[in-house]
C-alpha cells in the first residue's frame, strides 16, 4: 500500500541561488502522526510551503522531485485547491483573521468536497471547549494558546485528510503545549487525520509522534520510530539535552549505514 | 427644509457610490478609479434594455442591474486577475486605463449626447411634497435603495458565508488560501457587487437627471466620501457620504456654485491631513500601500 | 600580458568617472550628434503641420520629464500633474492680462509659482505613501483647475484668456519654425537639468528614497527635505511647459486642463517606462502622436466621414486599449522593447537571453 503523502526527492530553490531543501524523502501513512523536527533553517517550514502550494509567494520553485498526495501529483495546483484535496496547513505565524470573531473564522473555512461541514464544527468545539465560551470574541484579542487553538480548529473545519502543523509550540507555554498535543492526539484518533508536525520542541513531538524526520540544511539526516528516535544518541544530545562541544551529527555515515537495516 | 432633503439626497448618491469603492478596496487593497466609468456604462445599458424590453419597465431595470454584475464579475476576470499580485498602484492605473477605454466606448456605442432612460421606460419624475420641501420620485428612490443596498450589504458581509469570506480574504489573503477560499471567486464577487452598486447609483441617478459624461465626475466626486470615513469601513462610507454632501450642498447655497467641483476634494485633503487613515478606517492601512 | 587576459566585447566601465559622464562612448557620441543634425534639419524640411507635431512633442517632452524625475526615480506618485500644467499657464495668462508682462518675466515667474505648488503638492508626500499620495495630488489638481475657473468667471474671461504673441525685443515668436527652436532649447534644457540631477548626489538620494524610504533614511539622506525638492523641480519645470504651452496657443482655459491631461502623463511615463528619461521622451512622442495616428486610421475606414464626430471616443478607446496592453504586457514600456530589440542584434545570430537587465 502507498503511502498517503510522499514527498520524493524533492529540492526547493528560492529565488534563483538559494537552495533550501536539498533533496529530501518522506512520506506519511494514513492516520499517522509524522514528527519534522530540525533547528533553525533546516528546512522545514519550506516542506510544509511545497506540499501546501504557497512556495510561487515567496518567489521559490520546486526544481526537482515530486510530491504525491493520495497518488496525486500536486505540482502545478493553485493552493486552494490543494486545500480542497485535503491538505490543511496551520502557518507559523497570522494564523487566524485579527478581525473576525472566533466563529467568524471558523465559518471562514471552506470544507473539503465530501466533508460534513456541521459535525465538522461541532467537533472542533468538543476538541476544544474554551472555544465555544470564546465563541463572540474577536481573533485579534485571543492569547497565543487560544489562538493556536482557534487555528487548529478552523483547520480541522476544512475536512483535512493530512494537517500540516508549522511550529505547535511557539510563544506557548510548556504546559499549554502538552495539552495542545495531546488535543492532537484525540484529533488523530477521532477522525482519523494524518498529521505532519513541524516542532522544535522535540520531546513533545516525540512523545505523540508515530514516525519522525530529522532534518539539517535541507537534509534528511535522521528517521525512524518515535522510540528510536527519542533513544538516539545525537538526538539525546541537541533536541533532549545539551549540545556539549559538537556542532553536527555524529556520523552521516553511520546514519545511512542503519537506514539501510531498518528499512 | 429644502436643504435638508437636497442634503440627504445627494448623500445618498455619494454613500451608494462610495460603498463600491469600499467593497473593492476592502477585499482587494486595490481603489477602482474607473468606477464612475463603470457606473456610466451601466446607466446606459438601461438605456439599451429599456428599447429591448419596452412596455416592461421592471424587466428592462432588473436586466440592466444584471448585466452590471457580469460586467464587474467579467472586468476582474479578463483585466485585473492579471494585476493581482503586481504592485498596488500598477493595478490602480489599470483602472484608470479602464475608464478611458470605457469612456471610448461609450460615446462610440450610444453617442455623446443627453440621454434620458426615463423617457425610455416611459416614466415620469413626480416632484412629491415631504416635510415642507419637495423631492423627486427618483431622489426618494435613491434614499430608499441606498439604505436597503447598506442593510443588504451589512448583512451580507456579517451572517452569510461568502460575505466572512470575503472579509477574511482582505484581512489576510495568503490565510485565506490555506483554508479553502478561492481568491479568484472572492475577488470576482467583491467587483460584481461594486458594480451592481455603481449600477443601482448610476441608473437612479439618469432617471432624476438625465445621462451624459457628467456621471464619471459625480463617480469621481463620491470618492473623497469613501476616504473620508476610511477607504476599509462601510459604516465610515456613509458617515463620509453626509459629511461630502452637507459640505458640497452648503457651500453651493451660502458661498458660490462654482464650489461644486471641488468642495470634496478640498474635504478630502483636509483629511489626508489631519487623519489619513479616514474617521473609521484602519490605521495600518497606509502603510500597507 | 594583456593578451592572456580573457575578454570580452562590450563596453565595460573601468571607472567611477565613467559612470558619471553623460555620454560615454564613441557611438553615443555619434549617434547624439547624429540625432541632433536631424533635429537641426526638420524644421527646414518639414510642412507645418509636422513642426506642430513637433512642438507638441517638445512640449510633452518636458512635462513628461519631469513627471519621469518625480515618479519614475524619486518614487512619488502624482496624478494632479495637469494641475501643475494649469498653474503654469494660469500664471502666464493672468500676469499678462492684469500687469501686460513680458515673455522674460511670466516664464520665470511660472517657474517661480510652479516650485511654490510643488511645495504644496510635496507636503502631503510627508506623511502619505504611495495611493493616498496620488490621491492628495488628484484633489489638489481640482483645486488648482477651480481656482483657475474662478479667475475666469470673475475677470469676464468666461471662454478663455486670450495672450498675444510673444517678443522678446525685436523677436516675435510667431513663426512656428521660430517655436520649434526655442521649445527645442527647452525642451533639451529641461533634459540636461534633469540628466545632471540624476547623475548628482540629489539623483542617488532619490533612487535610496524610491526603492526603501525608511533604510534611505538610515543611511543619513534627508527624505522628507529630498522629497519636496523632487516635488518643488518637477513642479517648477512643469509649469514652465504649462506657460510655454498658454503662449503656443495663444490662449488659456481650464478645459484644456480636464484630468485626462494628468492621465495622459502619467500614460507617457507608464508607456515609455518607468525609471528612464529615455523612456519620457518616448512615452512623450507615442502619446503626442497616437491621437493623429488614430485620426489617419479613422480617416482610412470606408465611409470615414460618418465617423468624424466620434474622433474623440475613438481617441478614448485607443489611448485605454494602449495604456492597458502596456500596463498587463509590457511594465518596463516602449524602453523595454527598444532594449530587447538591442539585445536581439547585439547578440544576433545567437539566440540566448541576457542575463543582465541592459545599460543604463
Ligand atoms: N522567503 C525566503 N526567501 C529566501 N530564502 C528563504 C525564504 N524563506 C526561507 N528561506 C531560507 O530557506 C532556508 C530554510 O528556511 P525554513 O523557513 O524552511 O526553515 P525552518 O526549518 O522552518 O526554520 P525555523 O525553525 O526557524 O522556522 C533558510 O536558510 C532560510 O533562510
Ligand atoms: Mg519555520
Amino acid at each position: 500500500m502507498s503511502a498517503l503523502l510522499q514527498v520524493e526527492k524533492l529540492e526547493v530553490v528560492y529565488g534563483r541561488a538559494i537552495t533550501a531543501i536539498q533533496g529530501i524523502t518522506l512520506n506519511a501513512n494514513k492516520g499517522e502522526i509524522v514528527a519534522l523536527l530540525g533547528t533553525n533553517g533546516a528546512g522545514k517550514t519550506t516542506t510544509l510551503r511545497a506540499i501546501s502550494g504557497f512556495l510561487g509567494l515567496d518567489d521559490a520553485r520546486v526544481t526537482e522531485g515530486a510530491i504525491h498526495f493520495k497518488n496525486e501529483n500536486l505540482a502545478n495546483r493553485p493552493p486552494y485547491l490543494i486545500t480542497k484535496l485535503g491538505i490543511v496547513l496551520v502557518p507559523e505565524r497570522d494564523k487566524v483573521f485579527p478581525n473576525l470573531s472566533v466563529v467568524e473564522n471558523l465559518a471562514a473555512s471552506v470544507p473539503a468536497s465530501g466533508a460534513d461541514r456541521k459535525r465538522l464544527e461541532e467537533m472542533t468545539f468538543a476538541f476544544f471547549p474554551k472555544l465555544a465560551e470564546l465563541r463572540a470574541r474577536t481573533a485579534g484579542l485571543l492569547s497565543g494558546g487560544e489562538r493556536q487553538m482557534l487555528a487548529l480548529a478552523s483547520a480541522i473545519v476544512c475536512g483535512p485528510e493530512l494537517l500540516l502543523v508549522d511550529e505547535l509550540s511557539l510563544g506557548l507555554a510548556p504546559v499549554v503545549v502538552e495539552d495542545l498535543a495531546q488535543r492532537l492526539v484525540e484529533i488523530r484518533n477521532q477522525l482519523g487525520i494524518t498529521i505532519l508536525l513541524v516542532e522544535q520542541n522535540a520531546a513533545v513531538a516525540l512523545s505523540i509522534a508515530d514516525r519522525g524526520y530529522v532534518l539539517e540544511n535541507g537534509r534528511v539526516v535522521l528517521d525512524g520510530d518515535a522510540t528510536r528516535l527519542k533513544n538516539h544518541p545525537d538526538i539525546q544530545e541537541f533536541y533532549l539535552g545539551g549540545a556539549g562541544e559538537r556542532r553536527s551529527y555524529r556520523d552521516v555515515k553511520q546514519y545511512r549505514r542503519s537506514r539501510r537495516w531498518y528499512g | 427644509m429644502q436643504l435638508a432633503i437636497n442634503i440627504a439626497v445627494l448623500a445618498a448618491i455619494y454613500a451608494l457610490i462610495a460603498c463600491g469603492y469600499v467593497l473593492i478596496y476592502r477585499v482587494s487593497r486595490v481603489l477602482n478609479l474607473a468606477h464612475g466609468e463603470l457606473m456610466m456604462l451601466s446607466s446606459y445599458l438601461l438605456l439599451t434594455t429599456a428599447s429591448l424590453f419596452s412596455g416592461n419597465p421592471l424587466i428592462a431595470l432588473g436586466v440592466a442591474v444584471g448585466l452590471s454584475l457580469c460586467v464587474g464579475v467579467l472586468v476582474y476576470l479578463f483585466l485585473m486577475r492579471r494585476m493581482t499580485g503586481e504592485m498596488v498602484l500598477a493595478a490602480v492605473l489599470t483602472t484608470v486605463a479602464l475608464g478611458v477605454l470605457l469612456r471610448g466606448l461609450v460615446v462610440l456605442i450610444w453617442s455623446a449626447q443627453q440621454q434620458n432612460p426615463a423617457q425610455a421606460l416611459g416614466w415620469v419624475n413626480y416632484s412629491l411634497p415631504v416635510f415642507g420641501g419637495r423631492i423627486s420620485a427618483a431622489g426618494a428612490g435613491l434614499i430608499m435603495t441606498t439604505a436597503l443596498v447598506y442593510v443588504g450589504l451589512f448583512l451580507f458581509l456579517r451572517f452569510t458565508r461568502y460575505g466572512i469570506r470575503m472579509r477574511a480574504a482582505g484581512q489576510n489573503p495568503l490565510l485565506a488560501a490555506q483554508r479553502g477560499i478561492s481568491l479568484h471567486v472572492i475577488y470576482a464577487l467583491a467587483w460584481g457587487l461594486s458594480t451592481l452598486t455603481g449600477a443601482l447609483a448610476g441608473i437612479l441617478i439618469s432617471l432624476d437627471s438625465g445621462l451624459d459624461s457628467t456621471m464619471v465626475l459625480i463617480g469621481l466626486k463620491a470618492f473623497p466620501a469613501a476616504l473620508v470615513g476610511g477607504l476599509d469601513s462601510l459604516a465610515g462610507a456613509l458617515i463620509g457620504a453626509l459629511i461630502i454632501a452637507a459640505a458640497e450642498v452648503l457651500m453651493i447655497y451660502y458661498v458660490d456654485a462654482l464650489l461644486s467641483d471641488v468642495v470634496p476634494f478640498l474635504v478630502l485633503i483636509l483629511m489626508l491631513i489631519v487623519r489619513p487613515w479616514g474617521l473609521f478606517g484602519t490605521r495600518e492601512e497606509l502603510d500597507r500601500v | 600580458m594583456s593578451n592572456r587576459e580573457p575578454r570580452a566585447s562590450g563596453y565595460f566601465r573601468s571607472s567611477y568617472d565613467q559612470g558619471l559622464r553623460l555620454v560615454e562612448t564613441r557611438t553615443q557620441w555619434t549617434s547624439l550628434i547624429l540625432f541632433l543634425a536631424v533635429l537641426g534639419i526638420f524644421p527646414f524640411v518639414a510642412s507645418s503641420f509636422q513642426l506642430d507635431l513637433a512642438n507638441q512633442v517638445f512640449l510633452a517632452c518636458i512635462g513628461s520629464v519631469a513627471l519621469m524625475l518625480l515618479t519614475g526615480y524619486a518614487g512619488q506618485v502624482s496624478l494632479g500633474h495637469a494641475g501643475l500644467i494649469a498653474a503654469g499657464a494660469f500664471t502666464a495668462g493672468i500676469l499678462f492680462k492684469e500687469f501686460g508682462a513680458k515673455f522674460w518675466v511670466t516664464i520665470p515667474a511660472a517657474a517661480v509659482i510652479g516650485a511654490l505648488i510643488g511645495l504644496i503638492f510635496g507636503l502631503p508626500s510627508l506623511r502619505l505613501r504611495g495611493l493616498y499620495l496620488a490621491v492628495s495630488t488628484l484633489a489638489l489638481h481640482f483645486v488648482v483647475v477651480y481656482l483657475g475657473g474662478e479667475y475666469e468667471t470673475k475677470r469676464g474671461f468666461s471662454t478663455g484668456i486670450v495672450i498675444d504673441v510673444p517678443r522678446i525685443g525685436d523677436f516675435v515668436l510667431r513663426d512656428r519654425k521660430i517655436w520649434y527652436f526655442v521649445l527645442f532649447a527647452f525642451a533639451a534644457a529641461a533634459l540636461l537639468i534633469s540628466l545632471n540631477l540624476l547623475r548628482s548626489r540629489t539623483g542617488r538620494a532619490w533612487a535610496a528614497i524610491r526603492s526603501h524610504e525608511t533604510i534611505a533614511e538610515a543611511l543619513g539622506i534627508g527624505v522628507p527635505a529630498q522629497k519636496l525638492l523632487a516635488f518643488v523641480i518637477s513642479s517648477s519645470m512643469t509649469a514652465v511647459a504649462g506657460a510655454l504651452f498658454g503662449y503656443y496657443r495663444g490662449f488659456v482655459s481650464v478645459e484644456a486642463f480636464s484630468l485626462f491631461l494628468s492621465i495622459q502623463y502619467v500614460a507617457m511615463i507608464i508607456i515609455g517606462g518607468m525609471g528612464s528619461i529615455l523612456g519620457a521622451i518616448l512615452g512623450a512622442v507615442f502619446v503626442t502622436l497616437l491621437p493623429y495616428a488614430i485620426e489617419y486610421a479613422v480617416g482610412l475606414l470606408p465611409n470615414a466621414r460618418s465617423y468624424a464626430g466620434m474622433l474623440a471616443a475613438f481617441n478614448y478607446a485607443a489611448f485605454g486599449i494602449v495604456m492597458i496592453l502596456f500596463l498587463v504586457f509590457e511594465p518596463q514600456g516602449l524602453v523595454g522593447v527598444w532594449r530587447r530589440v538591442q539585445n536581439y542584434f547585439l547578440l544576433w545570430p545567437f539566440k540566448q537571453k541576457p542575463l543582465g537587465g541592459g545599460r543604463k
